[in-house]
């Protein structure tokens, strides 16, 4: 390292809207409880029911259970984002961290995304694509309005930027 | 049908044909479509200015067809053969089936430059085309950005060439307009129309590089040289397999096998050396077809490349599209002293499915220093200066940088040689245990020992790839181009144009968050979309890339005096 300051990137700004965690649980449950399900039924009726192999699936189910209660919570602490003039700042990832920069000038399209679960609980996604193929930035759960706002302004300011933005 | 002997098959079968299937009108149509000025729009034109493709191309699908010919013939002797008919009966069904193949083929090309009509306006290339479902096609001439001719050998004979007009969007979305085929001498003209080259092509100061035969040596280095010839051998086992002539490949592999149990100290040298020099014959063969008469030009505003000693290709780049130059170096190859260019070019797109060769592939293996002058060339002819970390020359391990005069690139940290060794010991520790199980278990003497062989060699090439990995990463940061290297097998060095780079990913794993190391990842609309330097210092990595794009990551940049004690 080049010794002297230390550098870091600061967390952005904003985080999901806080109804992002109770969305995020009801679809965790959505998917993982039919599997802990699963796994005790078919425990109970392929199987002679041993001891050993219920604790295992008891475990597994709680696990299942417990994933989708928790993961999520750990989730809305890590995941943020900010919108500057310049740029869109994402950060996610728990044992992986991720910060993610797309620069206003190189945006080629902003898509807001409500799925139907995600309509209840008011939510919206924004993706924003640049013109690379490695990937868009997304920005989760937002507050629906929020998410129409911030749309329209980075369409507005996409707009604005002259260029073919690659 | 019996007149048709093999000889002049092809000329006869698709005149016969194609007059009894389509009538006069279509015979018309072709005598106008030679002319190349047809102004009968066919079946779905109407509109003045539609041309027609080539009609020779009848000739040149005839005489392809005639490779459908022989294998359909050969089977049908077979089976006849099989079933106990007279030789004259034979001849005869074997000549009709000829015929057949050949007329449905030129049957069918007919058909399709029936269908097929394009036109040159000033705004804009139109295509309409298919036989059964209509297409109409129609490019912007301000949109295109490359256009890209193609002759196969018969295509060659035939004085034709296939035109591909690219748009830069993404290809996968079949946006390329090909010309399939035209005269050559109109395939040279309305690719100089389209794009904008009537002055003339002679920018004076020669090509940028032209193919020295001397480089031919570079041909075998390849991991295909070796295994080539046990891929092409068992192909033609399968091929003789189907074919029905297994009786033959069978005894002749079990007469080498027999061979080689027999006398396996003379068999299995002599084998290995025929398999190599079948190899290397074939790496020279194919390397003398695909970059024979190379030439890389630069022509005002793009760069145009050709190659082929049969089949030709003039690929054409516009440097617009350029965001940069890659220079990989396989393992074989740099042990040899050779290098190969890439370019880093945007809506270059995938190689087509058809294709085997690498579309951004811009020169042949060559010299390494041939390669760095001409990344450097191409690049910007200004060498760009190198980064502020004084005395990062010492510790740099590259080689061509500094011949470039790009400055050494700045070696990654210690412990990014740790993360890979560690990597290594471990995958190795878990091959190990596998065999140490295996041993335990097998009830083969031979097997418990020779398993063991297994993290032996996985220890030995797992610590090289470690050290080889950890001591090719590199960084840099040029006056317009950010350089990153990288690879143990593959050694990549990327330049990639500051002005390109659309955004950045930065990771950090919770291993490389642990040795303070993360990963610079600068998103890109050219090429694979994203060139990563990987493991390099945390503070070191955050400044290149906010040095890099200035004004960028700045905002978003901490500076703290003392985070250790956090």
């Amino acid at each position: 390292m080049t010794g002297g300051a230390q550098v870091g990137l600061r967390p952005p700004r904003h985080q999901a809207d806080p109804r992002a965690v109770a969305w995020w649980t009801v679809q965790g449950l959505i998917f993982l409880v039919p599997v802990a399900l699963a796994a005790v039924a078919a425990y109970w009726i392929f199987t002679s029911r041993p001891l050993w192999l219920g604790a295992c699936v008891g475990v597994f189910a709680v696990g299942c259970v417990l994933l989708a209660l928790v993961a999520p919570r750990a989730y809305y602490r890590v995941e943020r984002w900010e919108v500057t003039d310049q740029a869109v700042y994402t950060r996610k990832g728990w044992l992986t961290h991720t910060w993610r920069v797309a620069p206003m000038s190189r945006i080629q399209r902003v898509d807001t995304a409500r799925g139907p679960v995600q309509r209840l609980f008011g939510l919206a996604d924004i993706t924003v694509t640049t013109a690379s193929s490695a990937g868009a930035v997304k920005i989760e759960a937002l507050d629906h309005e929020v998410a129409a706002e911030l749309a329209e302004r980075l369409t507005a300011i996409t707009q604005a930027t002259p260029g073919d933005a690659t | 049908m019996n007149a048709a002997h093999t000889g002049d098959g092809p000329g006869d079968g698709h005149g016969v044909e194609v007059a009894s299937l389509d009538g006069g009108a279509s015979l018309d149509g072709r005598a106008s479509l030679d002319g190349g000025a047809s102004l009968d729009g066919g079946p779905g034109g109407g509109a003045g200015g539609w041309r027609g493709l080539a009609g020779r191309s009848l000739w040149a699908s005839g005489a392809k067809s005639l490779a459908i010919v022989a294998g359909v013939v050969a089977a049908v002797v077979r089976f006849l053969v099989g079933s106990d008919w007279p030789p004259g009966a034979v001849v005869t069904a074997s000549a009709a089936a000829a015929v057949l193949v050949v007329a449905a083929v030129v049957a069918y090309d007919a058909a399709r430059l029936r269908a097929t009509r394009w036109r040159l306006t000033p705004e804009r290339l139109e295509l309409r085309s298919g036989i059964t479902v209509r297409q109409h096609r129609s490019i912007p001439l301000d949109r295109v950005r490359s256009v890209d001719l193609r002759a196969d050998p018969v295509l060659r004979f035939f004085g034709l060439t296939v035109v591909k007009v690219g748009t830069g969007e993404h290809s996968a979305e079949g946006t390329d307009l090909a010309l399939d085929p035209l005269t050559r001498h109109e395939a040279e003209s309305l690719r100089r129309t389209l794009l904008r080259q009537g002055e003339g092509s002679a920018p004076g100061d020669g090509p940028l590089v032209e193919l020295r035969w001397s480089w031919i040596r570079y041909a075998p280095l390849s991991v295909w040289t070796f295994t080539g010839t046990a891929l092409v051998l068992g192909g033609l086992y399968k091929a003789l397999d189907s074919f029905g002539v297994e009786g033959v490949a069978t005894w002749a592999a079990n007469g080498l096998w027999a061979w080689v149990t027999a006398r396996p100290l003379v068999a299995v040298p002599l084998l290995l050396a025929v398999n190599a020099a079948a190899g290397v014959l074939g790496a020279v063969l194919l390397f003398a077809e695909s970059w024979g008469r190379y030439r890389l030009d630069r022509e005002p505003g793009r760069l145009r490349l050709r190659r082929g000693l049969l089949t030709t290709r003039s690929l054409t780049l516009e440097e617009r599209r350029l965001r940069g130059v890659e220079i990989s170096e396989p393992l074989l190859l740099r042990l040899g002293g050779g290098a190969r260019v890439k370019t880093i070019a945007t809506g270059l797109g995938k190689a087509a499915e058809n294709e085997t060769e690498d579309v951004a592939a811009l020169t042949p293996p060559l010299p390494r220093a041939v390669a760095w002058q001409l990344a450097a060339r191409i690049a910007g002819t200004r060498a760009p200066a190198t980064t502020s970390d004084a005395g990062s020359s010492a510790n740099a391990s590259g080689s061509g940088a500094v011949e470039m005069g790009m400055g050494a690139l700045v070696a990654h940290p210690a412990a990014a040689r740790r993360r890979r060794v560690v990597r290594a010991l471990v995958t190795v520790s878990v091959l190990a245990a596998i065999a140490g199980a295996v041993s335990w278990l097998a009830p083969w003497s031979w097997v418990r020992l020779s398993v063991w062989a297994v993290p032996v060699v996985a220890l030995a090439s797992g610590m090289w790839a470690a050290v080889t990995d950890a001591r090719s990463l590199g960084h840099a940061l040029g006056g317009r181009h950010l350089l990153t290297r990288q690879g143990a097998l593959v050694r990549r060095t990327v330049a990639l144009d500051r002005k390109g780079i659309s955004g950045w990913t930065i990771s950090e794993s919770f291993f490389q968050r642990r040795a303070g190391l993360l990963t610079v990842s600068a998103v890109t609309a050219a090429g694979q979309g994203h060139y990563d330097v990987v493991d390099v210092g945390r503070a070191d990595g955050l400044l290149l890339a906010a040095r890099a794009v200035p004004g960028l990551l700045e905002p978003f940049l901490v500076r703290e005096k003392a985070r250790e004690n956090q």
